[in-house]
């Protein structure tokens, strides 16, 4: 493959630092973004000066405030978020279209051959970190390197406000230093298999005995092995090539009530097809997961007959779904419903008997229409009227 | 029973009745052939209680009787025996069928005849007779359009509904529905039953000769059709429930009226078919009418994600309002493989409305197919 050079892109501390930006009397202290403490929220996000006193995203919030009892917790702006994230990703996408958003907060860019445009590699990373500082008054941290990984790697070490260049032919050494758990695909367990065969670090996994690396980690052996060498051919995939669009919510306390799971389902069907209709996908498999409070998770998956980006088709694909796993009083900690299988220049196949699907699809399109110009909360359904009420508080 | 004829025609008969042969059944005697003396000649038979078929051979009946035998052991058997003279000869003391051809001799364990379900023709009322081509055209344009899944059983059937002097053939799923009306003379009997579009392309399969006749009739109950073609017999289950009222789905009307060549358009939509497989199979047609010098075009497109794109222009004439309209690339071969006019007339109101094909100068043949939604 020819030389490339991607930059990940990462915003710091989100959440936290939109939150400063919406009240600037919270700068530089100690911001915390999550749920309710005597729930059992987790941290969305923190700023650094929380993270200072060890709080980091996806703790529990009891635990956040245990260890930073002056944390300034804030229930989040979720839609404030969007609203910025698109700004940044704007920005992105004026500099190359090849951009992959990974999250609302990061992204890949392919900005190979892009220096007959814009100048050296460095000038346009500094180009645009200087313009998101600028432009959307967010900090910012990059890496540049010449594959996926270390791309992203050199920007988590590079973090806050850093600017990591990985030249060709150092990514190895750049790596080798690093503990074995900013490695793609370390987790706790696997970290915890390499640790007590002595690799602690990148560089030691990359100079591991494949077969003996194999006997731990069978199959994944040789592409974990790949990536601590810092190589990754995995490509730039724009959003048009997404492969799913999924949505799921943890709820603030267990749920056994089946008409608010159906609910939160219908809620979260709106979302995911008209989501799918912002994108002109498709999808033809309907996929919901269960998580129960032993945290024990399961997903089901059904295929349909046809492709569809129609709320009322994925909901009721993923009632079918719920109803045929979930059994009266169980309890649910997590609920997500989502939609794979995807096609663009999404196409489905009209019914013959059927032509309510014709009325369904502009009135969805309508509801598209209206909530676009005055807001999500503009038009809903009746039956999410108490929900939706609830949720906003 | 003692009963010899050649191997060809032993071969030729048993591969007629194979299909009606059960596979997965319950009842053993199900996976079996029954071979039996009639009048003179060896009748095969086989059933697996929704599709029955005779078949009758020229033989020489020495000594008559019958017996059932699995039906593919015999047929692999005589499928691979030299094309001579097959001596058939029934053990009855141990139910096996002893087969003598050449210097071989085989014994195959039976099972008694009496046990095999009869399939009989009623012979007291008058059968609609039909011609074998025109009928295996009729199922050609129709059956292709049943549904494949059992999703709503009644669309795995051919609606034929008989009146004084139409016979139609109607078949839909979901997505398109196809029509052929045939004039028919000597009609006897009315009746509208579903037959099932497997037991119809079996039909298809065994009428050899185009100018044969072939007489249909429906079991005085109404559960079951008969067709008698020259020494084969095949009855059918027919499907329960009610077919969809057709006419209410065919369009009374149209904006725009689209005529083409129809190799010219299959070939346009086979060369897109690669492309728009990776798309839910969606080819555009963009239809174009002409002005007082141009003539009209039909553009056809697909773009597949991954795999580039397509185009191609096609004169056509064209009445009425320009329109763009999507359609699955798959009907539309099946459709087009079936006209067998060298002009087809496409019929369209609008993107979201059923597309209406016709041969141009041809029988009465209607294939209706939705459009598919064209995202934005």
């Amino acid at each position: 493959m020819a030389m490339r050079w991607i930059i990940h892109v990462d915003l710091d501390a989100f959440f936290a630092s939109v939150e400063e930006l919406l009240d600037p009397t919270l700068k530089g202290k100690p911001v915390i973004v999550g749920g309710d403490p005597s729930g059992r929220g987790v941290v969305a996000s923190c700023s650094y000066a929380a993270r200072a006193y060890g709080v980091h995203s996806a703790m529990p919030m009891g635990q956040a405030i245990r260890l930073c009892p002056q944390g300034i917790i804030v229930h989040g702006h979720y839609r404030m978020y969007g609203h910025y994230s698109e700004q940044v990703m704007d920005i992105l996408k004026q500099v190359t279209p090849l951009v992959e958003q990974v999250s609302i907060d990061e992204a890949f860019l392919d900005v190979t051959g892009c220096e007959k445009l814009w100048g050296p590699i460095e000038h346009i990373a500094h180009m645009i970190q200087e313009r998101v500082n600028s432009e959307v008054n967010l900090p910012v941290s990059l890496g540049v390197a010449a594959c996926k990984i270390v791309a992203k790697i050199a920007c988590d070490y590079g973090k806050p406000h850093g600017l990591v260049i990985v030249p060709p032919g150092e990514e190895a050494s750049f790596l080798a230093p690093l503990a074995i758990e900013r490695l793609w695909g370390v987790g706790k367990v696997t970290g915890a298999h390499l640790r007590s065969l002595g690799i602690t670090t990148i560089g030691k996994l990359a100079d591991y005995p494949t077969l003996a690396l194999e006997r731990l980690l069978g199959s994944q052996a040789e592409p974990l092995q790949q990536l601590a060498r810092g190589i990754d051919v995995s490509q730039v995939t724009t959003e048009r090539e997404r492969r799913s669009v999924s949505k799921e919510v943890t709820f603030s306390e267990d749920v056994r009530d089946y008409g608010r799971l159906a609910r939160t389902l219908l809620s979260m069907s709106e979302q995911v097809a008209s989501s799918m209709r912002a994108h002109a996908l498709v999808g033809r498999t309907v996929r919901i997961k269960l998580r129960y409070p032993d945290f024990s998770t399961i997903t089901r998956q059904a295929i349909l007959e046809n492709p569809t980006d129609q709320e009322q088709v994925v909901y009721q694909e993923a009632l079918r779904l719920l109803k045929a796993q979930w059994k009266a009083g169980d309890a649910v900690r997590l609920l997500g419903v989502g939609m794979s299988n995807l096609l663009e220049q999404g196409g489905y196949q009209l019914n013959l008997f059927e032509h309510s699907d014709i009325r369904r699809s502009r009135l969805n399109d309508t509801l598209d229409a209206i909530r676009a110009r005055w807001g999500d909360d503009a038009i809903q359904r009746a039956s999410l009227l108490d929900y939706n009420a609830r949720k906003g508080k | 029973m003692r009963i010899s004829c050649m191997q060809e025609s032993l071969a030729r008969g048993l591969a007629t009745v194979s299909r009606a042969v059960a596979t997965h059944s319950s009842l053993p005697i199900l996976s079996n052939v029954l071979l039996a003396s009639d009048k003179g000649r060896l009748k095969l038979s086989a059933t697996n209680l929704e599709l029955g078929i005779n078949c009758w051979i020229g033989a020489q009946v020495e000594q008559d009787g019958q017996i059932t035998v699995p039906a593919r052991i015999l047929a692999d058997l005589v499928n691979s025996l030299p094309p001579e003279r097959v001596d058939l000869q029934l053990v009855v003391r141990t139910n096996t069928l002893n087969l003598k051809c050449g210097r071989l001799e085989a014994n195959i364990k039976g099972l008694d005849a009496q046990e095999f379900p009869l399939i009989i023709i009623p012979d007291d009322e008058k059968p609609l007779l039909l011609k074998a081509g025109m009928l295996a055209q009729m199922i050609d344009q129709v059956a292709f359009a049943a549904a494949q899944d059992d999703n709503r059983p009644v669309l795995t059937g051919v609606l034929a509904d008989l009146s004084a002097d139409t016979l139609t053939f109607a078949a839909a799923d979901g997505y398109r529905l196809s029509v052929r009306k045939e004039p028919v003379e000597g009609v006897a009997w009315q009746s509208s039953v579903v037959i099932p579009a497997k037991a119809l392309q079996e039909l298809r399969r065994l009428s050899a000769d185009a100018d044969a006749p072939v007489s249909m009739l429906i079991s005085r109950n109404r559960n079951q059709v008969f067709f008698h073609l020259d020494e084969i017999d095949l009855v059918s289950q027919l499907v329960e429930g009610s077919f969809p009222d057709y006419n209410a789905i065919v369009p009374t009307s149209y904006n725009t009226k689209t005529t083409l060549l129809t190799a010219d358009l299959l070939s346009a939509i086979r060369m897109a078919y690669p492309f728009a497989r990776d798309a839910s199979n969606m080819v555009r047609l963009q239809i174009v009418p002409g002005g007082a010098e141009a003539v009209g075009k039909v553009v056809i497109t697909a773009s597949s994600p991954d795999h580039g794109d397509i185009v191609s222009e096609l004169e056509a004439t064209i009445e009425g309002t320009p329109v763009e309209i999507a359609f699955n690339a798959r009907y539309l071969i099946d459709i087009l493989s079936v006209v067998n006019t060298p002009q087809v007339t496409l019929t369209t109101r609008d993107p979201s409305s059923p597309g209406v094909f016709r041969p141009d100068n041809g029988p009465a043949l209607e294939h209706v197919v939705m459009p598919m939604h064209i995202g934005r």
